[in-house]
């Protein structure tokens, strides 16, 4: 009887898990009442990207590749370059920041994360969703915030919008890929591989989330100058003003 | 035989249940002013604002409320730990094992029963206890306490707990946010539901 209670069980977990990849879209969302048209006199403030790139374990945690995490940077870094002009507005780099700075802005990049990851796991993806935020969906509001000290940021003073760009990268280890393989085959769905990427834009004044676009599933192989393009384009397609296009497919 | 060949495929899908999304799980709309038990115990809350109960528990007797998801403002409540029980859902009893409550575990033990748990289940390298004070809780002495810690995300995240132990059992509620803007912002939400708080 146990058995036959767990077996059902496991073919729960299969439809519920399957059902939630299948659900984890990539989504953009825009304050209400936020508009930025291109050539708009603001200023746009670009802090460099957060790239974290690794193997995921067989257990599924996160192990960090400094080589894969160097490559991950550089191509990234050029694909930005050639498309931040794009973007309908003047854009600043922010300036490298140094020590209590430098720690301001890592932790600020780690709580734009953690808002995007929370946006998509809590307003976008329908099953998950919190009643609170259903009520917002309903009103058509979109309400985030990294918070006002945002303004203390380095270069903050000189731009009225900062862009924030994050990429998560975890790629299954053969361990994870034999897991996911055996899983499959006991029909059990196990993802192998990790691949977020978050861009937003956000108020230098108030800390208010003004345009975001979150994605847990994210395509283009940021190791590689081609897969860092793509991977860049779909960040930053959408965003207010800009004529950056998604690249087209493969 | 059947048993054997299946075994493995039960233990995938149990680890894939621990690590999937709560897909279709419904989180619950805990709304202000109303009163409601909580951690499957005699505890009860009434919030003076609304609250979104997760359907995910991070232990048997536990149980956490947030209004922006766990990441950005968690309050969790702990009730009715008893003696060789852990706080949170052990991932494996025998690889990653979490502290248990002790028989003669005292109120000043509990931060540090809580770092310890932290430190095990969430992996964290970076936990420092701030300032912990004697204070009145369900109307028993009870400890409250802070602390701060840094997570594998890198994010630095501060707390509040208040804990009291009822003939030896743990009730605790917690509230975790990230440093930055977040703790501030619900800390005295936080106080105002434990203000509310009450045990039959």
């Amino acid at each position: 009887m146990n058995l036959i209670r767990a077996i059902a069980a496991a073919l729960l977990v299969l439809c519920t898990s399957s059902f939630g990849l299948a659900q984890a879209q990539e989504r953009t969302a825009v304050r209400q009442g936020f508009t930025l048209p291109p050539n708009s006199g603001k200023t746009i403030l670009l802090f460099r990207p957060t790239i974290r790139v690794g193997a995921q374990s067989t257990g599924g945690m996160f192990e960090p590749n400094a080589d894969w995490t160097a490559q991950g940077r550089e191509h990234m870094g050029v694909s930005l370059r050639q498309l931040q002009d794009r973007l309908g507005n003047r854009v600043i780099e922010a300036s490298e920041p140094i020590g209590e700075q430098a720690l301001l802005v890592a932790e600020h990049m780690a709580l734009f994360a953690a808002v995007s990851s929370s946006v998509i796991n809590y307003q976008f993806f329908v099953g998950n969703r919190l009643p609170t935020k259903k009520r917002d969906n309903r009103n058509d509001v979109f309400e985030w915030t990294l918070g006002p000290q945002v303004a203390r940021l380095p270069g903050a003073a000189d731009a009225d919008y900062g862009l924030f760009i994050y990429t998560e990268d975890q790629y299954g280890s053969t361990g994870r890929k034999v897991l996911q393989a055996f899983a499959m085959l006991g029909g059990v769905g196990v993802q192998s591989g990790v691949h977020s990427g978050y861009a937003g834009l956000v108020d230098l004044k108030t800390g208010e989330l003004l345009w975001l676009n979150a994605d847990g599933k994210m395509g283009g192989d940021v190791r590689t100058p081609e897969g860092a393009e793509k991977r860049m384009r779909q960040l930053l397609e959408e965003f207010p003003g800009s004529s950056v296009q998604t690249a087209p497919a493969a | 035989m059947l048993k054997s060949l299946l075994k493995p495929v039960l233990l995938i899908s149990a680890a894939a249940a621990l690590t999937a999304p709560a897909a279709l799980s419904a989180n619950d709309l805990i709304k202000s002013g109303e009163t409601v038990a909580v951690a499957k115990s005699t505890l009860s809350i009434t919030p003076p604002r609304d609250w979104n109960k997760l359907s995910a528990r991070p232990g048997k007797k536990a149980e956490t409320w947030t209004l922006d998801g766990e990441q950005l403002n968690d309050i969790s409540f702990y009730s009715d730990i008893a003696p060789g029980e852990p706080l949170l859902r052990e991932r494996s009893k025998k690889r990653d094992p979490l502290p248990k409550l002790r028989s003669n575990s005292l109120l000043t033990d509990v931060p540090e029963f809580l770092e310890g748990t932290y430190r095990a289940h969430f992996g964290i390298a970076v936990f420092s206890l701030g300032a912990s004070k004697p204070t009145k809780f369900l109307n028993e002495p009870a400890i409250q306490f802070t602390y701060e810690y840094v997570t594998p995300d890198e994010l630095t995240r501060r707390g509040e707990a208040i804990a009291v132990l009822r003939s030896g059992k743990l009730f605790m509620i917690t509230y975790d946010a990230p440093k930055l803007h977040f703790f501030e912002r619900n800390i005295e939400d936080y106080r105002a539901v434990v203000a509310s708080a009450k045990i039959a």
